[in-house]
């Protein structure tokens, strides 16, 4: 018999888990479907199909112009990022040091801290250095918050490349600086890319802690939550949720799966049996 | 000694530590500078600021604990934080044990596709947080999804709508659930997998029926997860203030709104304010420093 689960549990389970999906995505699907409505009012009965909210955003400059910011703020602060995230990786996992414990404490304490306080806190720092706020300062932001996931990406692929391939290219004569680029930098490529696809995402999507530190340049969420208190703009604000998370879900999925068959692929050369 | 890794045999994590390469320092002085510069320091200068070490207003300043006094004396504050803390503590329990059958479902029912099924339940936890936000409070709303349904199926009349449930306290719960179940399963599910099989059938084989095994086994190996899972959406939730910001109203308004308040434009009171601040993250890391032990307690168990 299995252990684990009678043949009634298992399929009462199945059941609670489809029922809890469909409590996750039911309000993505009701977004979807008054984004195509006729009515300005998103409510019963529905008024008739219309790509007119769709229209209307792609029209927005604002909104556009949003939406480029905060491209721009994570491409740059996940790219930072992952660069901090890979050296400190690296010093982790390669690297015999006193305070090793202290260290990655610190490294990954971001984590935990509640974004009010870390928003204030940077809202002070740049008070008292006398920094105005601008993107540079979101950007700034995001990096402390997005170099721990990084970190928590990259330690465990690292730990699983084989040293004695690093080993080999010293031995061998390549430098530090080309064992990375040659050797470790390659094998660990598919964790990269998953880094700064969540660092980028984390930082396109943060509220809390850019709503103290922005400057007069606006990013998408703080356009959107402004936008959320002006009920004639909520339509087009649908139709832009409704582009927004079908993609993201698009992206990562297809970066999940991606991931998966390039790391497959990078296991079976070194021939590692476990 | 402070180097030794957790978990590790001796062995292998000598053999994964490379003799040669970029100096430990190269490697740790870019993010270890950044963190002190942007994180440490930041910090430290809302501590003193709780202090009035420091202060942003003009005129003498010398150490003294009024505010943090005036803080500990004020029934306000102190209420308010312990209503957040209801609130969080009572939609991560609840969460906790809902996803607890979803991992274990994944993770033991030996269906071919978990993989899958779990980037499935997971996705919607990497889209927009504020657009999730966005979706419950259409569906919320007195003119909302729910309550134009029930008007136009004649359910209810539009002169009595189901008023309570945007800007309440159950909104504020509900969408904070919503938004945090599909990260809770995660490291559930994770201490669900490692766990060995073989525990199981040889509590099987020694009399002990479903119930037992998974009372005297699976529960306890999977405890370290469930505490992870906890504290993972409860730290976040105590110090939430865009969600109810957004669907709260007066009554879910919690702790986390009365910091920005306090650093915002209307009345401003920095030195309160930093001390709000102080008083959570000091709250924030106790509980972590406990929680971790007690996963490294659990970490041998279930290697």
């Amino acid at each position: 018999m299995d252990v684990a689960l009678s043949k009634r549990g298992g399929r009462l389970l199945r059941t609670f888990f489809a029922l809890v999906v469909l409590f996750l995505y039911a309000p993505i699907v009701i977004l979807l479907i008054f984004s195509f409505n006729k009515s300005a009012i998103p409510s019963f009965p529905l008024a008739g199909f219309t790509l007119h909210w769709y229209r209307e955003f792609l029209g927005n400059s604002e909104l556009k112009d949003a939406l480029q910011t905060s491209a721009i703020v994570a491409a740059i602060s996940s790219t930072c990022a992952v660069a901090l995230g890979v050296l400190a990786a690296l010093a982790l996992t390669r690297r015999r040091f006193h305070g090793k414990s202290a260290v990655s404490a610190l490294l990954l304490s971001p984590l935990v801290i509640p974004y009010v306080v870390f928003g204030i806190s940077l809202l002070l720092l740049f008070h008292t250095v006398g920094v105005s706020r601008s993107l540079l300062t979101v950007v700034i932001g995001h990096i402390v918050i997005s170099l721990p996931y990084t970190i928590l990406v990259l330690v465990p692929r690292l730990d699983q490349v084989d040293v004695s391939l690093e080993e080999a290219a010293y031995d061998l004569g390549a430098g530090p600086v080309g064992t990375f680029r040659l050797i470790t930098f390659p094998l660990i490529l598919p964790a990269v890319v998953s880094a700064f696809l969540i660092a980028f995402t984390t930082s396109f999507d943060e509220y809390a802690v850019a709503s103290f530190v922005v400057g007069p340049r606006l990013t998408f969420p703080i356009y959107l939550y402004s936008a959320l208190r002006f009920p004639s703009q909520l339509p087009q604000v649908i139709a832009v949720a409704v582009v927004v998370l079908v993609l993201s879900l698009l992206v990562v999925i297809a970066a999940e799966l991606g991931r998966r068959v390039v790391e497959r692929r990078l296991e079976s050369p070194t021939g590692r049996i476990d | 000694m402070a180097t030794a890794e957790g978990g590790h045999p001796p062995g292998r994590a000598r053999s994964r530590r490379l003799r040669a390469g970029l100096a430990t320092p190269t490697l740790l002085g870019l993010p270890v500078v950044w963190l002190v510069l942007f994180f440490v320091v930041p910090i430290a200068i809302v501590a003193a600021y709780s202090v009035n070490l420091y202060s942003l207003e003009p005129g003498p300043h010398e150490f003294t604990t009024a505010a943090w006094h005036d803080f500990l004396h004020s029934s306000v504050y102190l209420r308010l934080f312990w209503k957040s803390v209801r609130m969080s503590l009572t939609v991560s329990v609840i969460i906790v044990l809902l996803a607890y059958p979803l991992a274990y479902y994944l993770a033991l029912s030996g269906t071919k596709r978990k993989y899958v099924l779990l980037l499935l339940l997971i996705a919607p936890f990497l889209t927009s947080y504020l657009l999730r936000v966005l979706a419950w409070k259409v569906i919320l709303g007195n003119d909302g999804v729910i309550n134009s349904f029930l008007y136009w199926t004649g359910l209810r009349s539009p002169d009595h709508p189901l008023s309570q449930l945007l800007y309440s306290r159950f909104a504020v719960m509900l969408v904070l659930g919503y938004i945090w179940l599909p990260f809770v399963a995660l490291p559930i599910f994770v201490s669900l997998e490692s766990l060995d099989r073989r525990l199981l059938e040889a509590a099987c084989d020694l009399g002990a029926s479903r119930r037992q095994a998974f009372l005297r086994v699976t529960l306890p190996l999977s405890l370290p997860g469930v505490a992870a899972a906890f504290l993972f959406v409860f730290i976040p939730t105590l110090g939430e203030f865009v969600t109810p910001s957004l669907v709260g109203g007066a009554s879910g308004y919690m702790y986390g709104n009365q910091i920005v308040d306090l650093f915002g434009t209307g009345f401003p009171d920095w030195a309160t304010g930093s001390v709000l601040a102080m008083f959570l993250l000091v709250v924030v890391t106790v509980l972590t420093l406990v929680f971790s032990r007690f996963l490294r307690a659990g970490e041998p168990a279930s290697g």
